[in-house]
């Protein structure tokens, strides 16, 4: 990277940038036509391109939030981002025939190693498209489909059929509209009855282009008595003009399943991530979003479960870290549609040089939900006097035998606990540093063991300077 | 001044009117501005004086449209005085604004009764610089009122404000209850009980806005539902980054004691200010059964078992309140409804 790249980056490692190799790349700007020309480039059958253009016509007719931060919202400009963009003719499944380029971006990101070391397959998606897939044999063998979502709709187009849009319709919110209607790459996931997919499987999202829109779509059904963990971790480049990432994550656990979705999003700070996740656990199962917001302009997305089966699990663990000119609006939503379903919601967000961090939540029980338990907590750190937090937790209640709790608190950083660290030798920042990553833990400690030291790394990076 | 007609009737996407809509709380038809008739105000203990009233100044639709049909302030005078206020809301519609300007260390009981259809109560008060003042209010009205509540309070440097509301009466209620903490080292306490029986819909919406530093709000909301009732809190603190060292709390809790009760807690927290202490918590349960056994054991039935933990919730409601008068108050009034209403 040059010195003058280095300069704009910044402290953001990832905010280096390939030149842009495309092989299609649409114009900027959205219309009926271009919805029609990405379902037809791919090949997808009547009934998706269908949904596709209905979603399209919801998207133009269905108004901005009117909540969250709407001047950020406002600052979209919707004519100005790429829809489509392919980067590679197709997947590849070796590393060695990914092009030059892009190779060497994933190779910067540590992802063929990692692969090698830890993950049960991997995704790669640069731009609008996958470039690499690969999924271990044994796997494989076992029946378990992982395939990017443009191979799942050509190879299982029944699978996709039955569940695509069940758990998030595109009349869900205005962004859900927008990735139905232009959606293009993302995950595909399929795991057999009573299969346990010990190792994580990871996908890694980039995008390279300016103004470039991504709008991946994942599909994760486990049955009955599976399980499987999946990784998602997201980088872009930084530029001076924004890109948008909006995505739609659809996770279905049948009876006794469990799915575990962990993310770290570590866009650059010109990224507007506006995300819907939703899972639904039926009986038994369980669902568990584990997820890390350090990057992007603005972040709104509330990872939710509905249980509907009895005796359903949903936890949400959610950390957000908002530095200068960021709004992490982030949170959970929970709905206890069946009885003695249960739940818990951590939320931790720290904010720092005039950063927000807000926790937007939803608990409901349902009147036919009897006997849940539910537990939320909220902390908030503030690291000094520019930044902000804000808590907007919503609890309704139609069922007298559901115990619920809810705690949230908003605090600085403890001057004993500084002071305690400082007598030990640590100077005032790495004493910073370690209560930060402290209070990171409960999240860091979920998720895999490389991810984890990675995370505490880019936290480390983001204190830098944070003293005096 | 923004006339009603003019203005625009919020939809529930707006957090104030997510679960009372406007509609259900006017008293006509919502594109109307019906006739109203003054609320009957009376004291032994504080001398009132009326005057004309002033506008509120809001873009709020309630206030907007309580400026529309109120037409005189009743002015409290506060001298030390420690006493009761009667409010009787009779008739079909009815409406009363009372403004209390305290200097001094005042306590006050403010009665609502009455069999008005509509009851439209508009309360200001100003506490001024090292003022003390502790206002209760029992809200007793018969069971088939609808009643629209704003509050507006202003704190001044030094003072000390406690409100204590005990909600037992009327059909529907929604309450809008804004206290403004303008003066450093400002103090609040407010306190909230609701017994919710029959379809009682008890609808509680608290804003309290720091403006200046070391200012500091407790916010206790219990509310006990039975029946087919619901009852809603929301609370809206926020914390200006001016007022650093600010101390704010806010604790909802709910109890459910029939199938068909309902109860909602929105505790919304802005904080923009790092000096600070700021917290809320809300809860949500059905009666212990294991304090029901421990009663029951001691030869209490169900029925007197449950009363008597449901009288300790509410009645706890208040504990926290400085002054004797305006607790005691609370608090035996609360006793004599809940074994009117429990134990029959």
């Amino acid at each position: 990277m040059t010195q003058e790249a280095q300069d704009a980056v910044g402290d953001y490692k990832y905010g280096f940038h390939d030149p842009e190799a495309a092989t299609i790349r649409f114009d900027k700007g959205l219309s009926e036509q271009v919805v029609r020309d990405i379902s037809e480039l791919k090949g997808e059958p009547a009934w998706m391109t269908d949904i596709r253009i209905k979603a399209y016509h919801h998207f133009m007719e269905r108004e901005m939030p009117t909540w969250g931060n709407c001047d950020s919202l406002a600052g979209i400009d919707f004519d100005n981002v790429t829809y489509f963009l392919r980067s590679s003719d197709k997947t590849e499944k070796d590393w060695n025939d990914v092009p030059d380029d892009i190779k060497r971006t994933f190779d910067r990101l540590g992802i063929p190693e990692a692969e090698q070391k830890w993950l049960g397959g991997v995704t790669a998606q640069y731009e609008s498209e996958a470039v690499y897939h690969s999924i271990r044999e044994d796997l494989e063998e076992q029946g378990v489909l992982f395939l990017d979502m443009d191979s799942g709709l050509k190879e299982h187009p029944e699978i996709v059929k039955k569940y695509f849009g069940t758990v998030v319709p595109h009349t869900d919110n205005k962004f859900s509209a927008l990735n139905t209607a232009v959606w293009s790459g993302g995950s595909f996931i399929y795991v057999p009855k009573g299969v346990h997919v010990e190792m994580p499987v990871q996908a890694y999202f980039r995008i390279n282009a300016k103004n470039m829109g991504q709008f991946e779509r994942t599909l994760i059904i486990a049955d009955e008595g599976s399980s499987i963990h999946y990784v998602e971790g997201c980088t872009a480049p930084t530029y001076s003009t924004d890109s948008l990432h909006s995505a739609v994550v659809e996770l279905i656990a049948m009876e006794g399943a469990k799915i575990r979705y962990s993310t770290v999003q570590n866009w650059s700070a010109n990224v507007y991530n506006l995300v819907t996740k939703r899972g639904v656990a039926y009986k038994n199962a369980t669902v568990e979003w584990v997820d890390g917001n350090i990057g992007s302009k603005l972040t709104m997305k509330y990872p939710a479960v509905l249980l509907k089966g009895e005796g359903a699990h949903a936890e949400v663990i959610s950390v957000a870290y908002a530095g200068e000119g960021q709004h992490q609006d982030a949170g959970a939503k929970v709905h206890h549609l069946a009885p003695n379903t249960t739940s818990n919601i951590l939320s931790k967000s720290i904010s720092k040089n005039g950063g927000r961090s807000s926790y937007r939540g939803m608990l409901q029980v349902t009147p036919k939900a009897s006997g849940c338990r539910s537990k939320v907590v909220c902390d908030a750190l503030m690291l000094d006097e520019d930044s902000r937090s804000d808590t907007y937790p919503t609890m309704e209640i139609g069922n007298s035998t559901a115990d619920l709790e809810h705690e949230a608190s908003v605090s600085k950083v403890s001057g004993d606990q500084l002071f305690y660290l400082m007598s030990r030798g640590h100077s005032e920042e790495e004493a910073m540093g370690l209560i930060v990553n402290g209070f990171f833990e409960p999240f860091t400690r979920e998720l895999p063991m490389e991810y984890a030291v990675e995370l505490n790394r880019l936290l480390e990076l983001e204190m830098e300077g944070s003293i005096g | 001044m923004t006339s009603y007609l003019d203005a625009t009737v919020p939809n529930r996407s707006e957090h104030l009117w997510r679960y009372t809509p406007w509609s259900r709380v006017h008293p006509g038809r919502v594109d109307s501005v019906p006739d109203v008739d003054s609320a009957v105000i009376k004291s032994e203990d504080f001398e009132l004086t009326n005057k004309t009233f002033e506008p509120l100044a809001t873009t709020d639709i309630a206030r907007i449209f309580l400026n529309e049909i109120l037409h005189t302030t009743t002015v409290v005078a506060c001298e030390n005085n420690n006493g009761h206020i009667h409010i009787h809301a009779g008739g079909h519609s009815v409406a009363a604004h009372l403004h209390i300007a305290c200097n001094s260390a005042s306590n006050i009981v403010i009665h609502l009764h009455g069999e008005a259809d509509w009851f439209g109560l508009a309360l200001t008060g100003d506490i001024h610089p090292n003022a003390q003042l502790s206002v209760g209010i029992i809200n007793e009205l018969s069971t088939d009122s609808v009643m629209v509540r704003v509050d507006d309070w202003s704190l001044h440097r030094d003072a000390r404000f406690e409100l204590a509301t005990l909600s037992m009466g009327g059909h529907r209620n929604k309450s809008d209850i804004r206290s403004t903490l303008k003066g450093s080292n400002a103090s609040l306490k407010q306190f909230i009980a609701v017994h919710g029986h029959g379809t009682r819909h008890d609808d509680h919406h608290i804003e309290i806005h720091h403006q200046q530093p070391h200012t500091n709000s407790h916010l206790l909301l219990n509310a006990a539902c039975d029946d087919r009732s619901h009852s809603i809190g929301t609370g809206a603190l926020t914390i200006d980054d001016v007022a650093q060292h600010t101390d704010a709390g806010q604790v909802f809790r709910n109890l459910l004691l029939s199938p068909s009760s309902r109860a909602e807690a929105i505790p919304e927290l802005e904080v923009l200010a790092n000096e600070v202490a700021a917290a809320h918590g809300a809860a949500s349960a059905p009666i212990n059964k294991e304090q029901l056994h421990y009663l029951m054991s001691r030869g209490l039935s169900k029925g007197e078992a449950t009363s008597m933990i449901v009288e300790g919730f509410l009645v706890d409601s208040f504990t926290g309140l400085d002054s004797d008068l305006v607790r005691e108050a609370m608090q035996t009034r609360l006793t004599v409804h809940l074994e009117c209403q429990l134990i029959g």
